[in-house]
């Protein structure tokens, strides 16, 4: 079960991980825009 | 612009659940080695959007062709992009889903000979902008591969997996033949599906949004 | 109507006549396809493979010699217009669906004359018995076709993206590989007599081919006046 538990966790930090890259990219994005 | 913020903030909590939920709300499935059932929820969508990408695509390469506005090239190039990346994506997931259920990543099933010809259709469009110098021209020739390219995409959805199975069944389980699922499996595979289409709409802005400062960088370096 | 058949064909006879004195492409198409068969006759002969395997396996072999030899060859019929600068003149001398009809016409006899010599030549050295040999033609003719119209589109945008060699067959192969697949499949099932196969077969390659041929038909123009 704790095999599972780390997948878990290790997917969930990817995601997380993942999306704030990207936000900050959509972020420093809108103020080349502006 | 509250409305983007409150719903990447969403996009983040919905996939971020549908991870939690893949693991400790869903029982593993049956028919299935161990817990690889739960790879699917995560290699569907990703497959999933792959070719809802290359649709984007090739819509956006008719809708250069018939109005010449180079925004739609844009979308047409970075949804291709997309696209590749998905599958790319897609390919890997299923590797690992191939190994634990039958002993290889790789055995070149239908499904695995399909996303492998994919990759290398999308592979090559990339390959074709990279070759030509003129934007228009550039844009043209690829909206037409574009189309080209789509139009083989519901053969090798479609046809090919079953061609296929008559030549080698015993390397091949269709596994979306196991079709007796829980109504929790359906639940968390169907949200996952919407939150991919979220990421995917939101990368696709991204990509549109870096490629057109790109472009209008370039072009004042020429005006310059 | 009848005015754009002839201006097809017009076109189409230019290309056969210059293939007929210079021999570039049959010499391409050919000695690539001959070379090959020596060698796979040579290295694995009619008698290495074991008969359960041989329908499929000679199929494999077939189709692979067919396809690279289409692609050693094919691109020729857009790229000698760029090299030799007749591409302008043709554009105002025939219309864009003329231009495609004929180097499609072009493409399909360099296509069949290659089969026709081949394709004989390699079902004695290579010892491949057909049962359903009817079946058998109509998947040659059918594929034939489908690869021809796809070759002639690809050739067509890689003679105007200026760069040549390697691209046409990066473009085109992926694009035809499901295609080879299918004909894998039924050329299988027509050397193993098994008509449901062959059947199946038959009608993926000609949706697929009827489609590729309109879509290429469609977007043909806009490649051919960039």
């Amino acid at each position: 079960m704790s095999d599972l538990m780390g997948i878990a966790v290790v997917t969930l930090m990817i995601w997380v991980g993942l999306f704030g890259y990207v936000y900050r990219l959509d972020r420093k994005l809108s103020r080349l825009e502006d | 612009m509250r409305v983007a913020e409150i719903s990447k903030l969403t996009l983040l909590v919905w996939l971020a659940a549908v991870i939690v939920a893949a693991f400790f709300y869903v029982h593993a499935a049956e028919g299935f080695i161990g817990e690889s059932s739960r790879i699917v929820f995560f290699h569907v969508p990703m497959a999933w959007i792959a070719v809802l990408a290359f649709l984007v695509s090739c819509i956006t390469s008719v809708m250069y062709l018939r109005r010449r506005d180079p925004r739609d090239d844009i979308r047409a190039s970075v949804s291709a992009g997309l696209g590749l990346l998905f599958a790319v994506l897609a390919t890997t997931t299923g590797a690992v889903f191939a190994k634990i259920m039958w002993g290889a990543y790789w055995n070149w099933d239908p499904r695995q000979t399909s996303i492998t010809i994919l990759l290398l259709i999308y592979a090559a469009y990339l390959a074709l902008r990279g070759a030509v110098d003129d934007p228009e021209r550039r844009a043209s020739l690829s909206a037409v591969y574009a189309i080209l390219a789509f139009v083989t995409v519901p053969f090798l959805v479609f046809v090919v997996p079953r061609i296929y199975w008559s030549l080698h069944p015993d390397t091949i389980i269709n596994t979306r033949g196991a079709n007796e699922f829980d109504s929790r499996y359906t639940q968390v595979l169907l949200a996952s599906v919407l939150g991919f289409t979220g990421l995917y709409v939101w990368l696709y802005t991204i990509g549109c949004r870096i490629e057109t400062i790109r472009q209008r960088r370039r072009q004042e370096v020429l005006d310059v | 109507m009848w005015r754009w058949l002839s201006e097809a064909l017009a076109v189409a006879a230019k290309d056969l006549r210059t293939e007929f004195r210079t021999r570039v492409a049959l010499n391409s198409l050919g000695l690539f396809a001959l070379t090959v068969l020596a060698a796979v006759s040579y290295t694995v002969g009619p008698y290495r493979i074991a008969v359960e395997d041989r329908p499929f396996l000679l199929a494999v072999l077939l189709w692979i010699i067919v396809f690279f030899a289409a692609l050693a060859g094919l691109d020729r019929s857009f790229v000698k217009e760029e090299e030799s600068h007749t591409a302008p003149l043709l554009r105002l001398a025939a219309s864009p669906a003329a231009v495609w009809f004929g180097k499609l016409v072009y493409n399909l006899c360099l296509i069949y004359a290659l089969m026709a010599m081949l394709v004989p030549l390699y079902c004695i050295l290579m010892g491949y018995k057909i049962v359903l040999l009817p079946a058998f033609v109509v998947i040659l003719v059918l594929g034939g076709f489908t690869l021809a119209v796809v070759t002639t589109i690809i050739a067509a945008i890689i003679a105007r993206a200026m760069t040549r060699g390697a691209l046409f067959s990066v473009l085109s192969l992926p694009l035809l590989l499901p295609l080879m697949i299918f004909l894998i499949q039924g050329t299988t099932g027509a050397s193993e007599g098994n008509a449901e196969t062959v059947t199946n077969t038959i009608r993926a390659v000609l949706s697929m081919g009827g489609i590729m041929t309109i879509v290429s038909a469609v977007l043909f123009p806009v490649v051919w006046n960039e």
